[in-house]
């Protein structure tokens, strides 16, 4: 149960950095021109770290929940998910297993071959690595506007499905890279997470990745 | 005629009988007839806590979301860290709603547990029965299904610091309140004393 309630949180935030939106349909010349740009960007990352703000957003509640930390990967699979604020918990992906930092209460869980968790991980990686548009996992539509590109993602996944109605993510412009990402619930209540101060490809110690 | 005598002995002392969890203090005439408990009891605040739940040893953590939605009716979501519900329940002195709720944690034993718990912390009228005090505490006791909750409250500020959900004979859980103002509890511990749960709920300032 602990197994799969943790890969369930992780799905939803994992997705963040991976990418999809929504308003104004793009052509399909400009659906497979923003596709190559991004696979291009991607394919050349090999480290990624970045600052992040979480909003949840529930309807009956007058104000957002605000969290915030930071994000590390690593080719091929190593990825630090921290908190820092209002508390400190921290998730990390190596060797098949999953490290847990609550509040200093460290728990580690062997997921092996879980399948669940194969799928997460090839969202994360595919998503760094340009593999993410992946129409069998997805159905997937994309959108063009101010803010920058938009996909935006429906699951067809049963499993998937239940907890995530819904995933949009938003693409700079320029960089080519997701900003910001948004998860809704079947119950139209959300998740936003958005990436500030991203920086690509600088070295990252593997001591980022230690439990 | 004995069988009268016995039967009314043993009544004086099943009456008279005192509760283990009041053992010390002593029963004053009660005038007050509904215990208001602060906790909670706002509609507009959102109250928003870290919790850390144990169960048997097993572990899970999140976020405990309550908002109290009409007079008698709390809105309760449980989150992980990341955001995603695990479950949505409306909570109420004599309902109780399933909004939603994972496979995983749908399960029968799950629910009504959590059930009671929440309401404990939760409830902002308790209907009193009787009443006690030592030098320090006063003690609210109401009834609670077949079962009976004790109010601990210090005698000067009146101050909620602890819930016990008790039998005639004994208790089953208890719950402990931290408040710096009275009116916002910033800890809150839950802990069974026949299973091995725990919940411990840190409010978190959004």
């Amino acid at each position: 149960m602990k197994i799969r309630l943790l890969l369930i949180g992780i799905l939803f935030c994992m997705h963040s950095w991976a990418g999809f939106a929504q308003e104004q349909k793009m052509t399909a010349a400009e659906m497979e021109s923003f596709k190559q740009k991004v696979n291009g960007v991607s394919k050349k990352i090999s480290t990624l770290s970045t600052d992040f703000v979480q909003f949840k957003h529930l309807d009956f509640l007058s104000k957002d929940i605000e969290s915030s930390g930071k994000m590390f990967f690593k080719q091929p699979n190593l990825l630090n998910w921290k908190y820092t604020k209002p508390y400190n918990y921290s998730i990390i992906f190596k060797n098949s297993k999953i490290y847990i930092n609550n509040e200093g209460n460290k728990s580690a869980v062997d997921v092996g071959n879980n399948k669940m968790f194969e799928k997460i991980n090839k969202l994360i990686v595919g998503s760094v690595s340009g593999d993410m548009f992946d129409e069998k996992e997805f159905t997937i539509s994309y959108f063009k506007s101010k803010e920058g590109s938009m996909t935006r993602l429906l699951p067809k996944d049963a499993t998937l499905k239940k907890y995530i109605k819904q995933i949009e993510l938003i693409f700079d412009n320029t960089e080519n890279t997701v900003k910001q990402v948004k998860l809704i619930e079947s119950s139209n209540d959300f998740t936003k997470i958005i990436f500030r101060n991203k920086i690509v490809n600088a070295k990252i110690d593997d001591a980022a990745f230690n439990h | 005629m004995r069988l009268l005598i016995i039967s009314c002995l043993l009544l004086v002392t099943f009456a008279s009988c005192t509760f283990r969890t009041v053992k010390g203090f002593t029963k004053i005439s009660s005038e007050k007839k509904v215990y208001s408990s602060p906790y909670f009891s706002s509609a507009v605040t959102d109250y928003v806590y870290k919790a850390n739940i144990t169960v048997y040893g097993k572990s899970l953590s999140g976020l405990f979301i309550a908002k109290k939605i009409n007079d008698s009716t709390h809105r309760v979501v449980f989150t992980t860290e990341f955001g995603n519900s695990l479950m949505d329940l409306e909570i109420g002195p004599e309902s109780f709603k399933v909004n939603s709720i994972v496979e995983d944690l749908d399960k029968k034993i799950i629910l009504k547990t959590l059930k009671n718990d929440f309401r404990l912390i939760l409830a902002n009228k308790h209907f009193i029965r009787n009443e006690y005090e030592n030098g320090q505490e006063k003690v609210y006791q109401s009834k609670d299904g077949s079962r009976f909750n004790f109010l601990f409250a210090d005698k000067k500020a009146e101050q909620l610091h602890k819930i016990v959900r008790a039998s005639r004979f004994k208790e089953k859980v208890i719950v402990s309140f931290t408040s710096t103002n009275g009116q916002l509890a910033e800890t809150i511990y839950v802990k069974h004393k026949n299973i091995k749960l725990g919940i411990a709920l840190n409010y978190l300032k959004n």
